[in-house]
């Protein structure tokens, strides 16, 4: 089963996917394909399953039913290759530990047991913090940095696992515009060296400007593609039901009404 | 002093006593990390019929089988926490009450039970309730040692599994790690601890020794290993200051004993160790304040003197203090010492006066910056 490749063409391949907590569904039978190379927006509402969606693909929550294949094998075959960004508020943060701790965590998968992160695996996690930006905090106890901060350490942590798709949860959520375009600008770097970037995405006003691939839950897959082609009022309406009228008119009606109404 | 060390009872017992304070300070931080102090108190309350039946086992007050049956039970009453959490809508808090109530109260039951039965060696049983030191024999030693030694073994084998599931199960997860076994592998390690306390600190409050090593090293250190090892040490230092006092001073309890010495030390973590300690916290809020204060008033400087058009405009002490509803004087000789403003004489009025210098009216306009540009 797992030496028989299934749709190996594919970053990432979800099939009737169906995940439910106390026998409510929080995906429905949902079918996602992500091609590779790209930088993918997950959106939907609140409780629409974007979190869910991403562990079940990492295999932290069971499928009712449906599979995941990443670059056609199984995500347990896979592990190496892919990266993970939590939710900044799924740890504690005052965990009695450094910056430059918390990345080398990145290569604890790697490291196997027994075995203890040396030198080598410190001067790695030193060169993930310095592509973030935070070289300068590696000794910083990780309850003293900001949020924006502690999310780039997550990301250096992420960066270090060398993969090839990247799952990030809400990276950009509770940081400042500095830190969100310091994320965005590695994110695309990542694109660029060929990377898939997948990210569960809060803010619809963002998503044209930073990616180049789009997928809509909630509970189903609503729609996925190209931004270009998925990003419509009418797929977004879909989705958010009622609560789209004011995205829809600032990010369509504006660029036809010629830009007038400002911020919320 | 010296005639005490070589009493052979107080040897074993502070060697009992450090054993315990090893491997619950060691063990009990993990557990502590995990928000799971409350499960060394169920472990350990859960422990009480696990003696019980050891003991009926046995037959005899034989350690061994006592210990073996206190782990077993503990064991039992985890799981059965976890499967009320899993299984029924409970919470871990009222599930732990749950698991802890049901399991004591059986114990003390069968503890009564074997009283009533006048076997001849079931004295010295109940000291397990609360400790007592003294009955601590050479040979039950060997067995502390073994578990202690075992467990210790397992954390230096596991540390960075036992760290990254601690701190991110998740994302543990999500590197391949078998987050449940660890997690089962943790608390058993807690279960561990409770058993080698048990004689000394007795299923009531051996609890203590799980959470209080481990929240007073938490206090003085921001990593990971230097917290085990402080809190190795406090826990044997608590143990060991105990277990002399009751075996010096007949007829004091030794687990209470262990127990007040390690919430000394607790006490005092809290209260003076750097960063993270109350008083540090006390005074870190009162210079901010005093910074905040200077800065307010420095604030109101600037802006009478850009209202006046002046950049050295005397403003007068008085109207300052009923500007900001206190007295300035202190914030406003702070600011002189600092070189921001200057006293002046404003003919023909005698009360104080003070003017921005030059330096003064820069960090104001600085601050002025700086608040425009926080929006």
């Amino acid at each position: 089963m797992t030496d028989q490749l299934h749709e190996p063409q594919l970053a990432l391949h979800v099939e009737d996917l169906t995940v439910s907590y106390d026998s409510k569904p929080a995906l429905w039978d949902i079918d996602v394909d992500v091609p590779p190379g790209v930088m993918a927006a997950i959106v939907g509402p609140n409780g629409s399953g974007k979190t869910t969606f991403i562990k079940s693909v990492l295999g932290l929550v069971t499928p009712t039913a449906g599979h995941v294949r990443i670059f056609g094998q199984p995500y347990g075959a896979q592990r190496r290759k892919v990266g993970y960004v939590p939710q900044r508020s799924s740890v504690d943060w005052d965990f009695p530990t450094t910056a430059l701790d918390v990345v080398t965590m990145g290569l604890y998968g790697r490291l196997g047991w027994l075995k203890r992160p040396g030198r080598a695996e410190r001067e790695k996690a030193m060169a993930s913090l310095e592509q973030v930006k935070m070289q300068d905090f590696a000794d910083r106890q990780i309850s003293q940095l900001s949020g924006g901060q502690q999310q780039r350490v997550f990301l250096a942590r992420a960066l270090v696992q060398q993969a090839d798709i990247y799952f990030l949860d809400e990276p950009m959520a509770g940081v400042d515009a500095t830190t969100e375009r310091a994320i965005v600008g590695i994110l695309h770097k990542l694109r660029e060296q060929g990377k898939t970037v997948i990210v569960v995405h809060h803010d619809l006003q963002t998503v044209k400007s930073y990616f180049d691939w789009m997928v809509i839950l909630n509970v189903r897959a609503i729609a996925q593609g190209p931004v270009d082609e998925v990003y419509t009022a009418d797929n977004l309406r879909r989705a958010y039901g009622g609560q789209i009228a004011l995205i829809e008119r600032e990010t369509f009606g504006d660029a036809e009404a010629g830009q007038q109404s400002g911020q919320m | 002093m010296l005639e005490l060390l070589n009493d052979y009872t107080i040897q074993t017992v502070t060697m009992g006593a450090a054993l315990l304070g090893i491997s619950s300070g060691v063990l009990g931080c993990f557990a502590v990390l995990r928000k799971q102090s409350l499960l060394g108190d169920t472990l350990s309350h859960a422990a009480l019929p696990g003696i019980c039946i050891g003991f009926l086992i046995a037959g005899a007050r034989d350690l061994g089988s006592i210990l073996a049956g206190a782990l077993v039970t503990g064991a039992a009453a985890a799981l059965v926490v976890l499967a009320l959490t899993r299984m029924s809508r409970l919470k871990t808090d009222a599930a732990l009450g749950i698991a802890l109530g049901v399991s004591f109260a059986l114990g003390v039951v069968l503890l009564t039970y074997i009283q009533g039965t006048g076997n001849a060696s079931q004295g010295g049983l109940d000291s397990f309730l609360f400790g007592q030191a003294a009955a601590i024999l050479r040979s039950d030693l060997w067995i502390m040692g073994s578990i202690a030694l075992a467990s210790l073994l397992l954390v230096a084998a596991l540390w960075k599994e036992f760290k990254l599931v601690s701190f991110d199960p998740g994302y543990a997860a999500s590197l391949g790690m078998p987050v449940v076994v660890m997690e089962v592998a943790m608390t058993t390690m807690v279960a561990l601890a409770v058993v080698v306390g048990l004689q000394m600190v007795g299923v009531v409050l051996m609890t203590a020794m799980i959470i209080a090593p481990p929240v007073a090293a938490r206090q003085w250190t921001r990593r990971l290993g230097t917290m085990v090892v402080l809190s190795a040490i406090f826990g044997t230092v608590a143990g060991v200051t105990g277990a002399i006092l009751s075996a010096t001073a007949r007829g004091l309890s030794t687990g209470p004993l262990i127990v007040l010495a390690i919430s000394a030390i607790v006490l005092v973590s809290l209260l003076v160790s750097p960063e993270r300690g109350i008083i540090w916290e006390m005074v870190r809020r009162w210079r901010d304040r005093r910074a905040l204060r200077a800065r307010q008033v420095l604030t109101t400087l600037h802006a009478m003197a850009e209202q006046h058009g002046n950049r050295h405009y005397p403003a007068e002490l008085g109207s300052l203090d009923t500007f900001h509803g206190t007295d300035t004087r202190r914030a406003l000789a702070r600011l002189e010492d600092r070189g921001l403003i200057r006293p002046v004489a404003h003919e023909p009025e005698i009360t104080p006066h003070w003017e921005l210098t030059q330096s003064g009216y820069a960090e104001a306009e600085r601050l002025a910056a700086e608040i425009v540009g926080d929006r």
